[in-house]
């Protein structure tokens, strides 16, 4: 280590963090403000300046088991992609590869391929709302299908939540010795008041989900043992018995679907979300093309909100900027004024955040055995 | 020109007509013409309520402070998406969707004070006592201490002390700087006691902590942070968009850049030999058999 005289030292350890700041040069400037106070964690008045020199490691390296690529080729999970559409593979194929290293059955490649193109269109739901009103700012058209995908989430496109949900329930009949339809019936208990439950009255009528499954079942049967499509039959199953008429989604269906021919929840989820994005690229277009031209694109998105729709304060006279001294400030000193606080303008003030609730994991319990 | 909605909404946010725009009560413009300034208007927007001087001071100093960080995640994702030359917007977009359960995890942390000041109304506990329970819960679990910790700045994020002493200084101080200070008194002395290297509190913990006391919600906070962030972001990405080359893999820089190739290291199956489709029926049941593909699932 060098001259350490001017290095800045850390005022709660004793400590010079980084070797290397000490062959930097340093500035012994004037205190600004609160920089002098000895209270600091370390010396502001005499930092380093510059960017930090170099130290012996390597250097950076984008780090990939997923794909290369040099001069010359592109390889995904070591096959040369130009050789895979040349030797026939088409995009069902090379998200086996991507996404699980490995080339799929036939009859994997056509389940895939039969719930792409179920999921690629929902009508006016979300994904195609929001691109739809990105795209009346006259946005690219990418920036209008790439904000689509934010449209999923746990509960619309759910697909992650369903899926880690299904494989816990799954797992019981081997981790904890259930009958399939004991675990399908526990996992219908506990989880269908879940946003991400998967089953529901929206499809009683629309058999396209049922239509998936029994397309799986078919076309895997006698190449695969299949867990998950069978198992999410017995699930709504016991919905039925426990809550009335309702049937699978096909948010759900997909995804037993898909985890049959061995794809992660979150795997599930990220083709799908791309997928409707694709959909979503029809809807700007179209929102482009027949809207545009019809309204004036609604002044291009600035619409005007009706005092009618308003139900917030009531209209003030703004204060003269004189009286802000005689404004009272919103500190709260004590845990019963903090609450009786937070409460008060979580039931006045919507928009402020403060009725959103969020449940924190309990801190009591030990996260992947790392208990002291 | 029809300027009807789209989506029709009750709300209590504001209103529009062709003469004013409201704003929780205060025409906009007014506010403006009467000297209000930005700061201010985010204070009627989360909490509708003009902020005291040292309120609207303290979040000036904290927005100010807080709107840049150089090479942060949020930066990295503007500078790599602006590399393909989308509209700017896209990028800016990408920074602000970066912030997370790592990146300023703003609206965690505020839940997390939130769920231990309720449990000092509930017990009757003082603030400092629940700030204890916080960190020897979080830390007998395993589990890291949110605000506390930043993988760059080694000796204690430059911005963070200095954002308590500020707001001691101007006095908005509230309950949530008093939960703070104790939760990173307590947080000091055990990693001392454990013989643990040091990790000094972080933006979250400072900033997040200020926004509390200046009466943001959880979320408000985490808005506040994140977007006040993508300002910067979007002056990384425009200066990449325009002193930098497409792409980030020119070889005529003097630095080899983010995307050379030779910045690719691949740690996946070997280059292999692909299966005609005559053969592929039982290859691929060959793979499912072996099984050797599941190392590679992700």
């Amino acid at each position: 280590m060098g001259d350490l005289t001017n290095v800045a030292v850390n005022r709660m350890t004793g400590k010079v963090c980084d070797e290397r700041i000490a062959t930097m040069k340093h500035s012994k400037r004037k205190p600004i403000g609160n920089l002098a106070n000895p209270n600091l964690l370390f010396d502001y008045t005499n930092r380093e300046v510059g960017t930090l020199p170099d130290d012996n490691r390597a250097h950076f390296k984008w780090v990939s088991e997923v794909a290369y690529k040099n001069i010359h080729r592109i390889v995904t999970r070591g096959y040369d992609t130009t050789e895979l559409v040349e030797a026939g593979y088409g995009v069902c194929d090379v998200l086996f590869i991507d996404f699980q290293a490995r080339i799929p059955l036939v009859e994997e490649r056509k389940v895939l391929d039969y719930c792409l193109l179920v999921g690629l269109e929902d009508g006016l739901s979300n994904p195609a709302l929001i691109a739809r009103l990105v795209a009346r700012g006259k946005s690219y058209l990418t920036q209008a299908a790439g904000a689509s995908v934010f449209a999923f989430g746990e509960a619309y496109g759910a697909f992650k939540n369903f899926g880690y949900m299904l494989e816990k329930y799954y797992n019981k009949i081997a981790e904890e010795g259930l009958s399939m339809a004991d675990a399908a019936a526990l996992c219908a208990k506990e989880c269908y008041a879940e946003d991400h439950f998967g089953i529901n009255e929206n499809y009683v009528k629309d058999p396209t989900p049922k239509h998936l499954l029994a397309y799986a079942e078919k076309t895997l049967a006698g190449k695969k043992e299949l867990k998950y499509v069978p198992f999410l039959k017995e699930v709504v199953k016991a919905a039925q018995a426990q809550i009335g008429y309702v049937e699978a989604d096909v948010m759900a269906a997909i995804t037993a679907a898909l985890m049959d021919c061995e794809f992660t929840p979150d795997a599930v989820w990220c083709m799908l979300g791309v997928t409707r994005a694709f959909s979503a690229g029809a809807h700007v277009c179209e929102e482009i093309e027949r809207e545009c031209e019809r309204d004036g694109f609604d002044a291009y998105g600035s619409t005007l909100t009706p005092k009618e729709w308003y139900d917030g304060p009531a209209d003030k006279p703004v204060p003269p900027i004189t009286e802000r001294g005689n404004f009272k400030g919103g500190q709260a000193q004590t845990p019963d004024e903090w609450k009786a606080l937070w409460n008060k303008k979580a039931k006045e003030l919507s928009g402020s955040g403060f009725a959103i609730d969020f449940v924190l994991d309990d801190a009591r319990k030990v996260v992947h055995g790392k208990k002291k | 020109m029809d300027r009807k909605p789209l989506i029709q909404r009750k709300t209590g946010i504001s209103y529009k007509t062709e003469e004013k725009t409201v704003l929780r009560g205060y025409n906009v413009c007014e506010l403006a013409d009467a000297g209000y300034t930005f700061i201010d208007g985010l204070y009627i927007l989360f909490q509708g309520r003009i902020p005291a001087e040292n309120e609207r001071a303290m979040l000036d100093y904290e927005v100010a402070e807080f709107l840049e960080h150089s090479m942060s995640p949020s930066a990295a994702a503007a500078i790599g998406v602006i590399n393909g030359h989308p509209m700017l917007p896209a990028a800016v977009g990408a920074s602000i969707a970066t912030f997370g359960g790592a990146h300023g995890p703003g609206a965690q942390h505020g839940y997390m004070m939130k769920k231990y000041l309720d449990r000092a109304v509930l017990e009757h506990k003082t603030v400092e006592e629940v700030a204890v329970e916080c960190v020897d819960e979080y830390m007998d679990s395993g589990r890291a201490v949110m605000g506390m910790g930043q993988p760059q700045h080694l000796d204690g994020d430059p911005r963070a002390e200095p954002t308590h002493l500020k707001q001691e200084e101007i006095g908005v101080v509230g309950v949530y700087l008093k939960f703070q200070r104790a939760l990173e008194k307590r947080f000091y002395a055990r990693r001392f006691a454990e013989g643990r290297s040091y990790v000094a509190v972080n933006m979250v913990g400072a900033g997040n902590t200020a926004l509390s006391d200046m009466g943001f919600s959880p979320n408000a906070a985490w808005t506040i942070g994140c977007v006040t962030r993508g300002y910067s972001c979007s002056c990384h990405a425009l200066y990449t968009l325009k002193k930098g080359r497409a792409w980030g893999a020119s070889r005529n820089e003097p630095m080899v850049q983010m995307l050379d190739l030779s910045m690719i290291k691949y740690i996946g199956p070997d280059d292999r030999e692909v299966p005609p489709q005559s053969e592929r029926e039982a290859y691929a049941l060959n793979e499912l058999k072996t099984g050797e593909f599941k190392k590679w699932v992700i």
